[in-house]
């Protein structure tokens, strides 16, 4: 750790552990995954920035969309989002989470991933490179010690917004979690 | 191990004598009347058969070796008002590939399923109602298979405009900012 560090861990001993723990959940849509064993193995190793893959999102709380998604996809992706705990950063992949890319006017494939879930950051290109993806994880740990990284908040205060986007592309959807839990006590 | 190319007769003799495609010609010819059949070129034949004799040809065919249905294949002619189904049909025997090309109108389209001759019919038929919407009758399991929650006419159809629905669907949700 940086010696500057030191003094912002110790204001905010949960943003540094936020920062310097992210467990991306192991879920690949489209082409983008290609990118990923050599990101998180030997090559380029992305432990040395606290980035490690977690096989369930419910002890992940990093979520890479790396490439297009297909409608299909996006009720998988809506179902681990739903499920990872909080505080969850999302950053979509490649150009095809930000306008369709290539998939601009195909029938079957999400637009802008930004309408159905949050986004916290994204990384342009076709393919983006393994550093692109250290580039974004810098950045994130920026946001989160400033606390722009809310997008599991927005989430929260916007759901109403979230489920009627997500229900017009994949209909009726199981209305559970945040709206309809049950608290125990 | 693959099962050997038969020797053709030209490699042998140095001249051309009835090959397994002009073979296999004759003999569906001579035993369907309505039915032609070409030769484009070596492991090549294309059949043209008509919509009664279809059953009949396959059944024919897959007695002959051709025992491998790689695909069943659709094509939409909208200025014919057809659809025209291919049955690709392999014979690993002899290494040919034949393709058996049927027409069927497009209004109201339907057609019998093959999936008594060829069980892996089934999920290509399947896959052809959904994307062109052309019924197969006597096939058990024409569900959905590909799309999710789809109202709009069948996606493959050439008078389905792609932009239009890309348009109404996913560019008429507002993003976030604008919300408010």
């Amino acid at each position: 750790m940086d010696r500057a560090d030191i003094i912002k861990a110790l204001k905010a001993p949960g943003k540094w552990g936020q920062k310097y723990s992210l467990w991306a959940v192991y879920f690949c849509t489209g082409c983008g995954i290609i990118e990923i064993p050599p990101v998180i193995t030997s090559r380029w190793d992305a432990e040395r920035f606290g980035v490690i893959p977690m096989a369930t999102p419910r002890q992940a709380n990093l979520f890479l969309i790396t490439g297009y998604v297909s409608v299909k996809t996006l009720r998988a992706i809506i179902r681990t989002y739903d499920q990872m705990s909080d505080p969850k950063y999302t950053v979509a992949f490649g150009s095809c989470p930000i306008n369709g890319g290539m998939y601009w006017d195909s029938y079957n494939t999400i637009k802008r991933i930004d309408k159905y879930i949050p986004i916290d950051g994204w990384i342009a290109g076709c393919m983006p490179r393994p550093e692109a993806i250290f580039i974004a994880v810098t950045k994130l740990w920026h946001m989160i010690d400033i606390g722009a990284a809310t997008g599991y908040k927005r989430y929260k205060e916007n759901y109403e917004y979230y489920k009627r986007n997500q229900e017009k592309v994949l209909g009726p959807l199981p209305h559970y979690g945040i709206q309809d839990a049950e608290r125990p006590y | 191990m693959w099962p050997q190319r038969p020797i053709l007769s030209e490699q042998l003799f140095g001249y051309a004598a009835v090959t397994t495609e002009e073979r296999l010609k004759s003999q569906i010819e001579s035993a369907f009347e309505t039915v032609k059949v070409t030769v484009p070129r070596r492991q090549r034949l294309v059949v043209e058969a008509s919509r009664d004799s279809l059953a009949l040809v396959l059944m024919f065919l897959s007695s002959k070796g051709f025992e491998h249905l790689c695909a069943i294949s659709c094509v939409d002619w909208i200025d014919r008002g057809t659809f025209g189904l291919v049955y690709h049909l392999a014979s690993h025997r002899e290494g040919i590939h034949t393709m058996v090309n049927i027409s069927i109108p497009r209004e109201d389209a339907h057609f019998i399923s093959v999936a008594s001759i060829f069980p892996n019919a089934q999920t290509y038929e399947r896959e052809i109602f959904e994307m062109f919407g052309v019924k197969f009758e006597g096939n058990k399991r024409l569900i959905p298979l590909l799309l999710d929650h789809w109202e709009d006419i069948p996606p493959m159809r050439k008078d389905f405009d792609t932009r239009e629905y890309v348009k109404q669907k996913f560019e008429s949700i507002k993003p976030l900012e604008s919300k408010e």
